[in-house]
């Protein structure tokens, strides 16, 4: 039977349950996945990223009390650890800011939401009144343990900043393991007016990992919405971040730069929608793709009726750094209002053979040329990341040839 | 030092070197002109191992080893310098990030320690100075927002830092003022030594009022055909190339 595994190990989570009001939404959730099963690549928005073989695999809930290498703390932050979907109180810096968020209803023929919503375990729920002022950043660290092959997580986090407060959240996905898993996120996030948000979610799964995220965002007047997300992994990875810029004087930049490992697959949709008028939206994301590896970016942009004086740009660049890569990039934009500055472009290009061969003239070997170019290619998009720690974090992570030093001697000059 | 015996070499299956030799021992200043298209450039870049352009035949040795064989990294590593023709502009890649970059894969090269910050900077300061450049500049992007004259002027300020063994300058004197010519000179002068030596890849005789050669050639279809001292390069100035590409 289809999605056989998947019913058993619902009934296995319900029984532990009891006769409660959350299990019975949670069986009604099963049952619209179990109706409608994961997305076919026949839908347009699914074309490139096929979860077909998801149907039949046999995942099987993780078993408590895994144990995962936890990596260094990030300089001034707050840490919340989870290990294979469950929140390690012991390994976290904070116990605040961890919920089950109730389950919400869900559009019927969203297979996936539905199969998040109803195997649900706690997440991300960070509510902050009028003008609060989240000190840290919140670090939230997803870790796999060893013992965790073949499992798949499911959880639902939530971010509700009410008016004029600010708040920063890094979300990391770092399974490092090479066995099969399946995990996947929703986030909602609220901005009251004049709120603000940076969020940075960064992804270093390995191969075998399939990660499906999911953040849906709705900006009230006048507030402000950062994201930065950086994927450096090996694994089958899809995002989608919708944004609703559903009253006036909203910002929202959605940026992104994705460097994926040899054979694996990410693709970001994007989705922003400027439902109200004097909204500016940014998203700039580019891509560093090598060796049988897949990027897919899709952008849509819509302009509603009314929402005038849109300022809006995406800015996708890809660079191919193999005759075995493939980068499929789509913008779209549907404009339904006549005032509105709306740009866009796309462009895949190589890596600047001149630029190396300069280099490697001035005694650079030809791997360190590389690097430093990658770099520079890069920066458009690191140099979004204020937060300094996590500026070193990232660097680290895709390996590149950063100088702090240096750094401080060229802000020195200049 | 630098010993080019019969070489021949093509870009894009066109031969362009047809058998060119030449000898630049250490200390001489060799000057090399010619005519458009006869072959000035692309003996540079085969010196520095530039991708594209194939030697097929003949031999380049430096200081007794075969430069032929080197990778362009090596050879830079080995003390030889061209300064381009057109350098390239590299945004995201600062001006310091690069000459950092160099110095210590020269000393790793040579298997010394990286430089320290404040060794590196002292010297980038003073280097700076001899070709007027404002050292705030070389935080930007390589070359990058550069005018015509800055950028040769940056070549021979990283040829000053770098301070290389053979300095191959491809037509660093085009297109510059004569207040630019006069900075790009004095570096280039600066460096003259009796261990070091020049090949200056000209088109003008110009340069050469600054930066007196021991030798001067005239490249022609590919080798050299006629070489003498300083005097050649003014009766070029005089007669043009005519009367050499004609015999």
């Amino acid at each position: 039977m289809k999605l056989e595994a998947y019913r058993k190990a619902f009934e296995q989570l319900a029984a532990g349950l009891g006769d409660t009001p959350s299990r019975d939404s949670r069986r009604a959730q099963f049952e619209r996945f179990a109706a409608v099963g994961f997305p076919s690549k026949r839908e347009e928005d699914w074309r490139y990223t096929d979860l077909a073989s998801l149907s039949e695999k046999q995942f099987a809930l993780p078993a408590d009390g895994g144990d995962a290498l936890i990596p260094q703390a990030l300089a001034d932050s707050q840490q919340l650890v989870f290990v294979d979907g469950r929140f390690d109180a012991a390994r976290s810096s904070t116990q605040q800011h961890i919920g089950n968020i109730a389950t919400t209803e869900t559009a019927d023929d969203d297979g996936l939401a539905a199969l998040n919503a109803a195997f649900a375990s706690p997440g991300l729920d960070l509510q902050l009144a009028a003008g609060q002022v989240l000190a840290q950043p919140l670090h939230l660290l997803f870790l796999g343990s060893g013992s965790a092959t073949g499992t798949m997580t499911h959880q639902r986090h939530r971010i509700v900043l009410g008016s004029g407060a600010s708040a920063s959240v890094i979300l990391e996905f770092a399974r490092d393991s090479a066995d099969e898993r399946l995990a996947t996120h929703t986030l909602s996030i609220e901005l009251g007016a004049n709120a603000s948000l940076r969020l940075y979610r960064l992804q270093r799964e390995s191969a075998g990992a399939t990660l499906l995220t999911r953040i849906d965002a709705r900006l009230d007047r006048d507030s402000r919405l950062r994201a930065l997300c950086l994927d450096a992994g090996g694994g089958f990875v899809r995002h989608d971040c919708n944004v609703t810029l559903a009253a006036p004087g909203c910002e929202a930049e959605v940026h992104g730069l994705y460097v994926p490992q040899p054979r694996a697959h990410v693709d970001n949709h994007t989705r922003i929608v400027h439902a109200a008028p004097h909204g500016r939206s940014r998203e700039h994301f580019r891509g560093i793709v090598g060796e049988r590896t897949r990027a897919v970016f899709s952008g849509k942009v819509v302009v509603q009726p009314g929402a005038q004086k849109t300022d809006s740009e995406q800015r996708i660049a890809n660079l191919l750094l193999s005759k075995r890569a493939e980068v499929n990039a789509k913008p779209d934009l549907e404009i339904y209002a006549d005032d509105v500055k709306c740009a866009h472009g796309a462009t895949v290009g190589q890596l600047d053979e001149t630029a190396l061969a300069y280099l490697r003239s001035r005694g650079i070997d030809a791997a360190t040329a590389k690097a430093l170019l990658l770099r520079a290619f890069a920066l458009e998009i690191l140099d979004h990341v204020e937060f300094a720690p996590l500026r070193r974090h990232i660097e680290d992570i895709l390996d590149f040839p950063d100088d702090p030093e240096l750094d401080r001697l060229i802000e020195a000059i200049a | 030092m630098l010993n080019i015996k019969d070489l021949h070499a093509t870009v894009d299956g066109k031969e362009i070197l047809k058998g060119l030799s030449l000898t630049v021992n250490a200390g001489e200043v060799h000057a090399i002109m010619g005519p458009n298209g006869s072959g000035k450039s692309t003996l540079a870049h085969v010196l520095a191992g530039r991708e594209g352009y194939s030697v097929t035949a003949g031999s380049v040795s430096f200081d007794g080893k075969d430069l032929l064989t080197l990778e362009p990294e090596a050879r830079a590593c080995e003390g030889v310098f061209l300064g381009f023709q057109y350098p390239v502009e590299i945004p995201g890649v600062s001006n310091l990030t690069l000459l950092k970059a160099a110095i210590n894969a020269r000393r790793k090269y040579r298997g010394g320690t990286e430089i320290e910050a404040g060794d590196f900077l002292a010297w980038i300061r003073d280097r700076a100075k001899i070709v007027k450049i404002d050292p705030k500049m070389l935080s930007r992007g390589v070359n990058e927002g550069f005018s015509g004259g800055e950028k040769k002027r940056n070549e021979i300020l990283q040829m000053l830092i770098l301070e290389p063994r053979l300095m191959i300058l491809d037509e660093t004197d085009s297109g510059l003022d004569i207040d630019a010519l006069k900075v790009v000179s004095d570096g280039i002068n600066t460096l003259r030594s009796p261990e070091r030596a020049t090949v200056l890849v000209t088109h003008y005789q110009r340069l050469l009022d600054y930066v007196q050669p021991d030798f001067v050639h005239v490249l022609a279809r590919g080798r050299i055909v006629k070489s003498g001292g300083p005097e050649l390069a003014r009766e070029l100035e005089e007669k043009g190339y005519g009367w050499l590409e004609a015999a």
